[in-house]
């Protein structure tokens, strides 16, 4: 399946990701999920980083945190709310939001 | 004229959210959504507990009697009843140290249906098979 | 045209999944898809009229009227809501009420489900 999956939070649920396999995964973080593309705790990405998957930061929500889009890790691409759209509806056949 | 599957998925806790008991409800919803529907068109639900959401599955819960609320079982037990296909993830189970003998059934209701204790990879299936995911 | 079903169970206040719904709707609608929203657990106590907007809370009937007036359909789960004291005279207008099963029918139709579940 091709899968997108939000992550709304930092640390809450991604156990659950942790363990979803797809053929074809994005990861969208919105919300608090946004600093997963921005923080490196005790110095280490995310653990995120390590699935086989596509990643995205929503743009409002990191400028929302006070968090510059252009500064956030090189592996995420910041996408807008339009963006998103298109991606749901182009890119990935499945939606979760954890 | 289609069916469509849909993947209800419990991860969270019982009573600190409603998302478990939601989870419930909406599922055995498929059983009126017909009014809404064309002949022939179908949804067909199956419930999936996984992470700390088995911990809804354990049976000889006692919540209306202490705090006067239908038990997050009673909910489990009610899809059975409607012959839901019910997953409990074993990994999990094992995980937190939940013997199967522990998980509820509805056979004092008169369910035919059995619950279904499987492990991750199993879900993995029901999720990939559904047209539709509902993560609770 | 796609169609897009989203399920909030967030509530309007506290969690800022609720606006995340909102406006993902509203790019959505202007992006020519139709969009159906369907309000259970907490977020069915949001179809409410008067809110007072104050700038420390999220507000949700503006931005609820406003897609009503895009087209997009919402509805609330009657039975969350009057729990949580909202009923047809108090609620905003336009707002449809319904049960469960409108939101799996209006699944069933759709290209793409993003279900949000609650805190």
């Amino acid at each position: 399946m091709k899968l997108a999956v939000f992550v709304s939070d930092y640390k809450i649920t991604v156990d659950t990701l942790d363990r979803l396999s797809a053929e074809k995964m994005g990861i969208i973080f919105v919300g608090n999920g946004v600093y997963h593309a921005s923080i490196k705790e005790n110095g280490k990405p995310s653990f995120l980083f390590d699935k086989s998957a596509h990643f995205y930061a929503l743009k409002e929500d990191l400028e929302t945190r006070g968090v510059d889009p252009s500064g956030i890790d090189s592996r995420v691409k910041a996408v807008t709310y339009g963006d998103v759209v298109d991606l749901i509806m182009n890119d990935y056949e499945k939606l979760a939001w954890l | 004229m289609a069916d469509i599957k849909l993947a209800f998925i419990v991860q969270r806790l019982p009573y600190k959210s409603e998302n478990p008991k939601l989870a419930a409800t909406h599922a055995m919803a498929y059983q009126t959504v017909e009014i809404l529907l064309e002949d022939g068109q179908t949804i067909t639900p199956a419930l999936c507990y996984i992470g700390e959401g088995v911990l809804n599955c354990v049976k000889d819960q006692k919540a209306m009697d202490i705090y006067g609320i239908t038990s997050t079982e009673m909910h489990f037990k009610s899809c059975l009843l409607v012959d839901m296909d019910v997953y409990v993830c074993k990994d999990d189970l094992e995980k937190f140290g939940i013997s199967e003998d522990r998980i509820a059934d509805a056979e004092d209701m008169g369910a035919d249906k059995k619950v279904q204790i499987v492990p991750f990879e199993a879900i993995q299936k029901v999720m990939n098979t559904a047209n539709h995911l509902l993560f609770f | 045209m796609a169609v897009l079903t989203i399920g909030v169970f967030s509530s309007l206040i506290g969690s800022m999944n609720y606006d995340f719904a909102l406006r993902l709707s509203d790019a959505a609608a202007d992006k020519g898809h139709k969009v159906n929203l369907w309000f259970s657990g907490n977020a069915a106590g949001s179809p409410i009229k008067g809110q007072k907007h104050l700038k420390d809370y999220s507000h949700g009937e503006k931005p609820l009227k406003a897609l009503l007036e895009k087209g997009i359909e919402i509805c609330t789960c009657e039975a969350c809501s009057v729990a949580r004291g909202v009923n047809k005279t108090n609620a905003i207008e336009g707002v449809q009420w319904n049960a469960m099963h409108w939101y799996l029918a209006k699944i069933y139709s759709s290209d793409r489900v993003l279900h949000i579940g609650g805190e």
